[in-house]
C-alpha cells in the first residue's frame, strides 16, 4: 500500500506554519511564567505540562480559524523539547528521573502524538502483561519439577544417600563383636555368685547425642532409621567409657550393669547413661 | 534361647558368661497415621492399636537381642531389662524399645 501525501496550496503552508509558530509562542510564554513564579510540586515545574498543552490547545484554535482543520499539536511536541532540553540539559536542576517525570514525559508525548503513544502504550502494556504471565508460568513449572526431584530423591536414593555416607551406617555384629572382645565382663546379673571377685564401687558412663538438624529435611522412617543408628553408636562408645574406667581402677568386668536413655535439653539431645558395681573378677 | 530376668537358672549351672547383648528398636514416625485407622480399638482407656505397636517394637528389640546372643553361641540370656524410653520427636510420639542382658552357657 502506497500512502499519498495530501497537496496544499502555499498559502495554506504559510497558515500552518503560522498557527505552530502561536502556538509555540504562547507556550514560551505559560512556561515562562510558571518559572518565574516558581509554580512547581516538589521542585518539578508544572510548566513542563502546561506549556507544551497551552501550545497545543491554542496552536489547534488557530489552525482551525486560519486553515479550518487541525494540524496535529506540532508546537506542543516542540514545547516539550524546549522545556526538556532547558530543564534537563542547559539548566540541570538537581531533578532526576523519576516516576514523576517519566509519567509527564508520556502525558506530553501524548497530547503531541495521541495515536502512536497509544498505540506504543497498548502494545507495551500488552506485552509486559504477557511476558509477566510467561514467567510465571515458567516459575511454577521450575517449582514443580523441583519438588517432584526432591520427592524421587527423598524416596528412591534411600541405599546411595547411606552409601555416600550421608546417612550413618551401623553394623550390629561388628558392635556386638567389639564390646565382647575388649577382655572385660558386662553383665547384668547382680552378683557372681559362682566366681569370685572383689567390688571396686559404682561406676557411671554418660554420652549426649546431639540432635542433627539433617534430621528435619528427610524423609520421616529415613530420619528415624538414623536417630537409631546415633543411639546405637552412643550407646557402644558409653560402656567402652564406662569399662575404661573400671579398667583404670584395676577392674576387669561390671555388674548390675543398667542403661538410661533420657532426654535432655530444649532442642531435644539424648543423654545416654550407664552405671553398675565395679568388679575384678579373680 | 532362655530368656530370664534373674541372676541365676534354676538348676542349670552357668559354665561361660558370653558377654553383653542389646537390642532396640525405634518407633513414632507412622503411629499418629495408623492409630487413626484403629481409633474404634479405644475402649475403656485402652488404645490396643497402640498397644500393638509397642509389643511389635519390643519384639524386634528382643529378636534383636536374641540374634547377638546366638553369633556369642550362648543358649540363655539373664538379668534381662526391658526400658521404654519416650524421645521426643515432633509430637512426643518417638520411643525408644532397649533390651539388653548377659548372654550366658549353661549345662
Amino acid at each position: 500500500m502506497k500512502l499519498k501525501f495530501k497537496e496544499h496550496s502555499s498559502q495554506y503552508n504559510r497558515r500552518a506554519i503560522l498557527s505552530i509558530a502561536i502556538g509555540t509562542g504562547v507556550g514560551l510564554i505559560v512556561y515562562l511564567i510558571f518559572l518565574y513564579f516558581h509554580i512547581d510540586i516538589y521542585g518539578w515545574n508544572l510548566g513542563l505540562i502546561f506549556a507544551p498543552l497551552a501550545a497545543g490547545y491554542v496552536e489547534t484554535i488557530a489552525a482551525e480559524r486560519l486553515i479550518g482543520e487541525d494540524i496535529g499539536a506540532i508546537s506542543a511536541f516542540i514545547l516539550f523539547i524546549d522545556t526538556t532540553f532547558y530543564s534537563f540539559i542547559l539548566k540541570n536542576p538537581t531533578l532526576g528521573f523519576n516516576i514523576i517525570t517519566a509519567g509527564s514525559i508520556i502525558v506530553i508525548l501524548q497530547a503531541a502524538f495521541p495515536t502512536l503513544i497509544n498505540y506504543i502504550l497498548l502494545v507495551l502494556i500488552g506485552g509486559f502483561l504477557s511476558g509477566f504471565a510467561k514467567s510465571i508460568k515458567s516459575f511454577e513449572r521450575k517449582l514443580k519439577t523441583r519438588v517432584e526431584n526432591q520427592q524421587t530423591f527423598a524416596w528412591e536414593t534411600k541405599d546411595e544417600r547411606m552409601n555416600d555416607g550421608q546417612i550413618h551406617y551401623f553394623d550390629e555384629d561388628e558392635s556386638n563383636a567389639k564390646l565382647n572382645n575388649l577382655g572385660f565382663y558386662f553383665l547384668t546379673s547382680t552378683d557372681m555368685k559362682d566366681r569370685a571377685h572383689n567390688t571396686l564401687g559404682i561406676f557411671q558412663s554418660e554420652v549426649i547425642i546431639e540432635k542433627d538438624a539433617r534430621l528435619i529435611a528427610m524423609d520421616a522412617e529415613i530420619a528415624e532409621q538414623e536417630k537409631l543408628n546415633m543411639i546405637k553408636t552412643g550407646k557402644d562408645e558409653c560402656l567402652i567409657k564406662l569399662a575404661d574406667k573400671i579398667q583404670d581402677y584395676g577392674g576387669n568386668g561390671i555388674i548390675d550393669l543398667t542403661m538410661n536413655y533420657t532426654l535432655i535439653g530444649m532442642s531435644g539431645e539424648i543423654q545416654i547413661t550407664a552405671m553398675g558395681m565395679g568388679i575384678y573378677i579373680r | 534361647m532362655i530368656l530370664t530376668s534373674s541372676n541365676t537358672l534354676e538348676n542349670k549351672e552357668i559354665i561361660e558368661y558370653k558377654g553383653l547383648v542389646t537390642g532396640e528398636s525405634l518407633i513414632g514416625a507412622n503411629i499418629y497415621k495408623d492409630l487413626f485407622s484403629g481409633v474404634r480399638d479405644v475402649v475403656g482407656g485402652r488404645t490396643s492399636r497402640y498397644e500393638e505397636e509397642i509389643q511389635k517394637a519390643r519384639d524386634i528389640s528382643l529378636n534383636s537381642m536374641i540374634e547377638k546372643a546366638e553369633k556369642l553361641d550362648a543358649n540363655a540370656i539373664i538379668g534381662l531389662k526391658i526400658s521404654y524410653d519416650n524421645l521426643g520427636g515432633t509430637m512426643g510420639n518417638t520411643i525408644l524399645v532397649t533390651a539388653y542382658g548377659t548372654a550366658i552357657k549353661f549345662e
